[in-house]
């Protein structure tokens, strides 16, 4: 079933085993409040790791049944994330979420060379799912929070991310639109050059399980009236399903724009590690951590 | 237009003779060229060099007084610099190089001053081939003058061939670029170049034409190796250009085609603003013939 809206994904998580989410150093409200609702949803299996006596007394506070959650003792955040990746490693956790550490630290625990989460030579890349107001479906694109500047070899590993979150919503044959400053191919322009050449290689099978199309202007990407003024045929213009960003200003300003000025929610997980792995901030929504584990948990079938 | 002996039948039918300035033409090869076409009474030449040594060698051919002239300068640098000149100020329709080295040759032509070419335009070669195994003429660029093209000199050779196509009557040629593979990898940056230039054909900044590439020339003149390796591509097998990565390759598939495969060319300097014949001595009589032929259609266009 192709998902249309964030909701959905509750709905077929409800329907199949449960994935097991490990929480790094999760002694905070936003983090025990946003797993124990996915448990009490029935769509996550959970686990934290953290201080046993602190993560009591907050589920205390906030009325929350300890009894369906895991908990896994660790006296500080370093040794949590280490123990949480390590729980992962062993096959005792199907993915991963950030607790109450800095990302910094979350980050490094997940590339750690010998005991992180990482295959050699893999990309970690963020990968997001919006459901914005006035379009007709959901818009996965990245990267807007890891990789600065993507290089060619980047932009392909994000392209291929965006293609698998898309598949795993039941999203068959995704629409890509490489984003660009125009839809000619201006070879000076790096954004411009690069999709040209993307969208060649996906031509010749070098990028499978979808249509896409690129160099090609915002507009053009998610305006099908703006594609047939410029007389764009692609079928990828108006309808796209994934969005490639040049670079993270591009795809940040995007994703804050559709946060704080259309007013609609997203989720978001980083891809390349062995499992999903969430990376909630504090300023989003409770509902929006919620859409995050539970895309976590949909990519979880993967690997 | 698909064998070179329609060239020089259209060329033949040309309502006026070219009039072709041939710098040093001292030597037999270019002699016997030029006066056959001028026997068949397409071109008018303008033999430049020494009077004594031009006279001798149109000996052996009947070719009338009033069909031909002589301007005595038997000095190298100064005949070459007047049949330039004669083209450049219009007493000449196209330039064809004699009995002169071809760095001296176009050393004048691209002078800034008394040259041929444009203010930033670039120089570039095609030739225009006949094999007896493909179907029609094949053009192929660059054999002789760009030794590693840029990304912009590969367009400007794709813009060159295309224009020529359409001189030969091909309405819409298709463009093969061509490499070892039809993969797109920055380990091989031919193959970004070729993206880029199918990409900009894609969106209307190449015309005239259908692109693809990067492939190999299997891809690009055999149809049966579209199916064989699963690539579906606009040119399909059917090549009408061939967009060489370099002057290496390009130069060596040429020869080993005149060699073992017994075929003919017309190829001619590309981006001046008129035709310019060069041909090397070792080419066959023939496509030295058709070389000119070539040049007084493309003359004929401006």
């Amino acid at each position: 079933m192709e998902i249309r809206k964030l909701d959905q994904m509750f709905d077929i998580l409800g329907t199949r085993t449960k994935q097991r989410l490990v929480a790094a150093w999760a002694i905070d409200t936003h983090t025990i409040m946003a797993v124990s609702e996915a448990v009490k949803m029935g769509i996550i299996e959970g686990t934290l790791v953290g201080d046993e006596a602190k993560i009591k007394a907050v589920c205390n506070e906030h009325g929350i049944d300890a009894g369906t959650i895991k908990i896994v003792h660790s006296d500080n955040d370093l040794a949590a994330t280490a123990l949480a990746v390590d729980l992962i490693n062993k096959g005792e956790g199907d993915f991963l979420m950030k607790g109450l550490l800095s990302t910094d630290r979350y980050m490094r625990a997940i590339l750690d060379k010998e005991k992180g989460l990482m295959d050699p030579g893999s990309i970690l890349s963020h990968v997001t799912v919006a459901e914005p107001r006035n379009y007709h479906k959901l818009l996965i694109f990245g990267d807007v929070a890891i990789i600065p500047l993507p290089d060619l070899a980047q932009k392909v590993t994000i392209t291929n991310y965006l293609i698998r979150t898309a598949h795993f919503l039941g999203i068959d044959n995704p629409k890509v639109g490489l984003l660009a400053a125009s839809e000619q191919t201006l070879p000076k322009i790096p954004s411009c050059a690069d999709a040209a050449i993307i969208s060649k290689m996906a031509q010749r099978g070098q990028i499978k399980g979808a249509t896409i199309e690129g160099p090609l202007g915002m507009d053009l990407i998610i305006d099908k009236e703006s594609a047939q003024i410029k007389g764009m045929k692609s079928d990828v213009c108006g309808d796209a399903d994934c969005i490639l960003f040049p670079n993270i200003e591009s795809g940040n300003a995007f994703y804050k724009t559709v946060v704080k000025l259309l007013k609609s929610e997203l989720c978001a997980v980083v891809m390349g590690a062995r499992v999903p792995c969430v990376l909630t901030s504090r300023g989003d929504s409770e509902r929006s951590k919620l859409y995050s584990i539970a895309l976590a948990a949909m990519l979880a079938y993967s690997s | 237009m698909k064998s070179l002996n329609e060239i020089a039948a259209k060329a033949q039918s040309l309502s006026q003779k070219v009039r072709i300035a041939v710098a040093m033409a001292e030597d037999a090869n270019t002699i016997g060229a030029i006066c056959r076409a001028a026997s068949e009474g397409f071109v008018y030449p303008i033999l430049i060099g020494s009077k004594a040594r031009i006279t001798e060698l149109l000996n052996p051919f009947s070719i009338k007084a009033d069909a031909y002239s002589i301007i005595d300068l038997p000095e190298m640098d100064l005949a070459t610099r007047e049949a330039v000149r004669m083209v450049k100020t219009g007493a000449a329709d196209v330039l064809m190089k004699g009995l002169v080295g071809t760095d001296n040759f176009l050393r004048e032509v691209l002078s800034k001053e008394r040259g041929l070419l444009p203010p930033k335009a670039i120089m570039s070669y095609t030739c225009a081939l006949e094999l007896p195994k493909y179907h029609k003429l094949l053009l192929i660029s660059d054999t002789a003058v760009l030794p590693c093209p840029d990304l912009d000199q590969k367009i400007a050779m794709v813009n060159y061939s295309v224009k020529m196509a359409h001189t030969l009557g091909i309405e819409c040629p298709k463009v093969a670029l061509i490499t070892a593979t039809e993969k797109v990898s920055a380990s091989m940056p031919n193959t970004i170049d070729y993206a880029l230039i199918c990409k900009m054909a894609e969106r209307g900044q190449i015309k005239g034409c259908v692109i693809d590439g990067p492939m190999d020339v299997f891809l690009a003149c055999d149809p049966a190796a579209g199916e064989i390796k699963g690539v579906q591509s606009l040119v399909d097998g059917d090549a009408d250009i061939l967009i060489f990565p370099n002057l290496e390759t390009a130069n060596a598939f040429y020869k080993g085609l005149m060699l073992f495969a017994e075929g003919e060319l017309a190829g001619l300097i590309q981006g001046t603003t008129k035709p310019v014949v060069v041909m090397s001595r070792s080419e066959s009589e023939n496509s030295k013939y058709y070389c000119i032929a070539l040049s007084c259609l493309m003359a004929e266009e401006r």
